[in-house]
């Protein structure tokens, strides 16, 4: 290498160094790649969970458990999708717990209304779609630290859901004059199962998974989230319109926020603006944080939601089915997340140094 | 070459709440040029820059490009207009992999969902960092394991990478060794023959002088004259215009230190000291009164020798002040063993640019200036004051924000908190790095006096003249270690470069 450069350190000379071609980059092994990855961490862990879990209980492994636990993290993960794109565009979102309850509770009231099932759902997303719209106009030209912006909006959002349901529990049902058939439909969203075993929520969750993972990590907006997440002012000196990205990512966010709280009303089939996504965001942020992206940005990775997704879905689960009370629970699962991130954190900074 | 200017810029002024950075200022730069721009700082040329880059809209006054007036109203703009900066603070993506880095704006100029092809980014970086001499550099490694010069490097490649008509550079060269940055200089200089025109902004006149075909002369946000670079333009010439007085060169640099008298008392002894990756085994010793200098090239170790002795960094070996022997990790040890450290970086390590003059300065020694945990505010504005007094920072008050202060003047309050605490010795590292020609002068005579009252002073630093001519001892790292010690007639710049490269052309052989 030396001798390259002292070749062409002549004043004057342009004539490129003899180069080695790099257009094949050496293929590293793939249990090399995927023990550095990024995922491995989060992984692994909930490798050691799930083998704990099936060696101490009798239930977990069986399918129909499985299966229970993947419904029962699909709400958390489709929001959790969402706050991947915001967080690594280094911003947060805390309104999404007002969002869930708001569009879910106005989707459930135009059903009863007699609205068709897809003007609701529209209705419903847009919802979700304008709040998510709101957030980034706030945090990109009003200038607000998102944390206090989305702090806002989740009061004003969670009173807009009260003052539209003036406090009382929505019921999608006949009684209250929902169609039967469409109600079966809506109902089916949240309560079906897919070839009679897969609950539709995880079907919902899967698919979104996918499709953010491929908006992530394959696309040209996803490459913008990390850059902008990365160093704003690089972004803005490659030209990239730094505010739009951050808008988009919270419009996501908004959208992902209300199908789940949609998907939510569909499976109790019942919800009220005081109760309903209650402090979820911390639930959410938690999930994709113990997932291995950063608070600070431009680190992330749709897998690693994933993963951290299902950590706190089968601990919950697993501290069930041991019979630990809920109490407990809550403690168990705070220690979970600051310990995940502990690991990942120590873990990150010894491979930097 | 060309009369025809590419860019041109009429009676532009650009004024901030009480400043007027830029004022009435015409300049017209021709294709294929390489245009240096010179001024001390505060003279305007990094808020011409960001008018340039988009970042910033003129008062008044209109830019041309290509005799047409045009309006660059956002970064966008300017890159479709194929002009391109580089800003000296770094501005790279820290997550994202070199080539990534390198091919960020074509990558993200990609229609939202158009599906990104990885391969053939890293293949089309690959290219550009090969024109930049970084054969040995990777594409699709993370940025974040690069050297600062390696990183300053693809900073540059990302602005060649695309169709450029103009380049602006602003001090690329920084952090660069000697035979990067003629790597860099070669670059230009292939980038010029293709009719790209070079904007050049450096503080170091002798490579502007090597450089440019014209030079520009910023002062007071005026243009005060461009000139055909030639035989007849000198270092002395392009500093009186700068400084808008006569200042010749070797009066500047008439401070340099005669050899101490002061009997060589120990004040600080360093044995074998240790930094894992950066330094092997160095030992040497400062005498009361002595400004020791340290020179290397970037990846020599001298980079960490500061922290690593402060005790902000993991060592090895021992560092004893006074017979009191120093336990690392503990900084503020340090100090209360009456040691002082000036960091390199003056942003980030340096200031606590949310805080008042006066705040800095006492941020020290706190406990000095705090009864019962309240600030004695009296007490704080005496002392600031005497300091501000001392060192001659020009403030407008002592409650102005750090960070509104030029680069000297922001320095020489940092070197009021580091004297704060009584110091004995006196580490700086980079002491003068993005200042202007004026304030280093007066940072020297500074350093000198202290050392003349007894002061132990050691100064670690990139720029040779600064070394050569304030130091009364000099030691060279190379290669992790202290390869060797010069001093008196012994130091010259043919010395320390040949200190400074030895391991690297033993290994070359």
């Amino acid at each position: 290498m030396t001798e390259n450069r002292t070749a062409a350190s002549g004043p004057g000379e342009t004539v490129p160094s003899p180069q080695k071609t790099w257009s094949d980059p050496p293929r590293v092994s793939l249990i090399r790649r995927l023990l550095s990855a990024k995922e491995t961490g989060v992984f692994l862990a909930l490798v050691v969970m799930c083998v704990f879990l099936s060696m101490s209980t009798e239930s977990f492994l069986s399918t129909t458990n499985l299966l229970n636990v993947g419904r029962q993290v699909s709400l958390l993960g489709i929001m959790a999708i969402g706050m991947t794109f915001v967080l690594i565009s280094g911003e947060i979102d805390l309104s999404v717990g007002s969002t869930y309850a708001l569009a879910g509770l106005s989707t459930g009231m135009l059903i009863v209304l007699g609205w068709g099932l897809v003007p609701a759902l529209a209705m419903g997303l847009a919802c979700g779609a304008a709040i998510g719209l709101i957030n980034g106009l706030l945090s990109t030209y009003g200038r607000l630290p998102s944390l206090i912006a989305t702090l806002g909006m989740l009061s004003i959002v969670r009173g807009s859901a009260l003052l539209l349901t003036d406090g009382r529990p929505v019921t999608v049902n006949v009684r209250n004059g929902a169609d039967p058939a469409i109600l079966d439909r809506f109902e089916y969203m949240g309560q079906g199962y897919l070839f009679g075993i897969i609950p539709m929520q995880l079907v919902f969750f899967i698919v979104l998974a996918i499709l953010g993972w491929l908006l992530l990590s394959r696309t040209a907006f996803g490459f913008r989230v990390f850059a902008v997440g990365g160093s704003e002012k690089a972004a803005r000196v490659s030209g990239i319109h730094v505010p739009t990205v951050k808008i988009w990512s919270f419009v996501i966010m908004g959208i992902l926020a209300a199908a789940a709280g949609i998907l939510s009303l569909a499976f109790l089939p019942s919800g009220q603006a005081g109760r309903t996504g209650l402090g979820l965001e911390l639930d959410v942020i938690a999930a994709v944080v113990v997932g291995g992206a950063s608070l600070a940005g431009g680190v992330g990775t749709i897998l690693g939601t994933v993963f951290g997704v299902l950590i706190i879905g089968v601990l919950r689960n697993g501290l069930v089915l041991l019979g630990v009370s809920p109490f407990t629970q809550e403690v168990m699962i705070g220690l979970v997340i600051i310990v995940a991130v502990a690991i990942d954190k120590w873990s990150s900074t010894r491979r930097s140094t | 070459m060309t009369e025809k200017s590419i860019l041109e810029l009429r009676n532009i002024t650009r004024t901030f709440p009480g400043v007027t950075a830029l004022d009435d200022v015409s300049a017209s730069f021709r294709a294929g040029e390489i245009h240096a721009i010179i001024g001390e700082n505060g003279a305007g040329k990094s808020t011409m820059m960001n008018i340039l880059a988009g970042e910033l809209l003129p008062d008044s006054g209109t830019l041309h490009v290509n005799g047409r007036e045009t309006m660059i109203g956002s970064p966008r703009q300017s890159q479709a207009l194929g002009i391109r900066i580089v800003f000296q603070e770094l501005s790279l993506c820290q997550n994202l992999t070199v080539g990534e880095n390198v091919l960020l704006g074509p990558m993200a100029a990609q229609p939202a969902l158009s599906h990104l092809n990885r391969n053939s980014a890293v293949r089309a970086a690959t290219d550009v960092l090969a024109r930049l001499g970084m054969s040995d550099v990777r594409a699709d490694t993370p940025l974040a394991g690069l050297s600062v010069a390696q990183k300053q490097l693809v900073e540059i490649a990302r602005a060649i990478s695309q169709q450029v008509h103009i380049l602006v550079l602003d001090e690329p060269n920084s952090a660069l060794s000697k035979r990067e940055t003629q790597r860099l200089f070669d670059m230009v200089r292939s980038l010029k023959e293709e009719g790209v025109t070079i904007l050049y902004v450096s503080h170091h006149l002798d490579e502007v002088l090597a450089l440019a075909d014209r030079i520009s002369v910023m002062r007071d946000g005026k243009l005060i004259t461009t000139l055909d670079n030639g035989p007849d333009v000198t270092v002395d010439k392009l500093v009186t215009l700068m400084v808008g007085r006569s200042v010749n060169a070797a009066e500047q640099y008439a401070l340099q230190c005669e050899v101490s008298d002061h009997p060589a008392e120990t004040a600080l002894e360093v044995r074998d000291l240790s930094v894992p990756g950066h330094i092997r085994h160095a030992s040497f010793k400062l005498s009361k009164g002595e400004i020791l200098g340290i020179a290397g090239l970037p990846d020599s170790g001298k980079d960490v020798l500061a922290e690593a002795i402060f005790g902000l960094l993991p060592r090895g070996g021992e560092v004893e002040i006074g017979g009191i022997r120093l336990s690392p990790g503990k900084p503020y040890h340090s100090i209360a063993a009456g040691m002082s450290l000036i960091p390199a970086d003056r942003r980030s390590a340096g200031a606590l640019l949310s805080m008042s003059v006066a705040e800095n300065t006492v941020s020290a020694a706190l406990k000095k200036f705090t009864r019962l945990g309240f600030m004695r505010g009296r007490a704080v504005k005496d002392i600031a004051n005497r300091y501000v007094r001392e060192l001659d920072a020009r403030v407008a008050s002592l409650g102005q924000k750090i960070a509104t202060l030029s680069g000297g003047n922001q320095q020489k309050i940092i070197l009021a908190r580091g004297l704060i605490t009584g110091p004995r010795v006196l580490i700086l590292h980079e002491p003068t790095r993005g200042i202007d020609v004026g304030a280093k002068a007066e940072i020297y005579a500074i350093l000198k006096s202290l050392a003349a009252d007894g002061m132990a002073i050691m100064m670690i630093s990139s720029e040779l003249p600064e070394v050569m001519l304030h130091s009364s001892r000099v030691l060279v790292m190379a290669d992790r270690i202290v390869m060797g010690q010069l001093t008196g007639a012994q130091i010259t710049e043919e010395a320390i470069m040949s200190l400074a490269t030895r391991s690297d052309q033993e290994r070359a052989a």
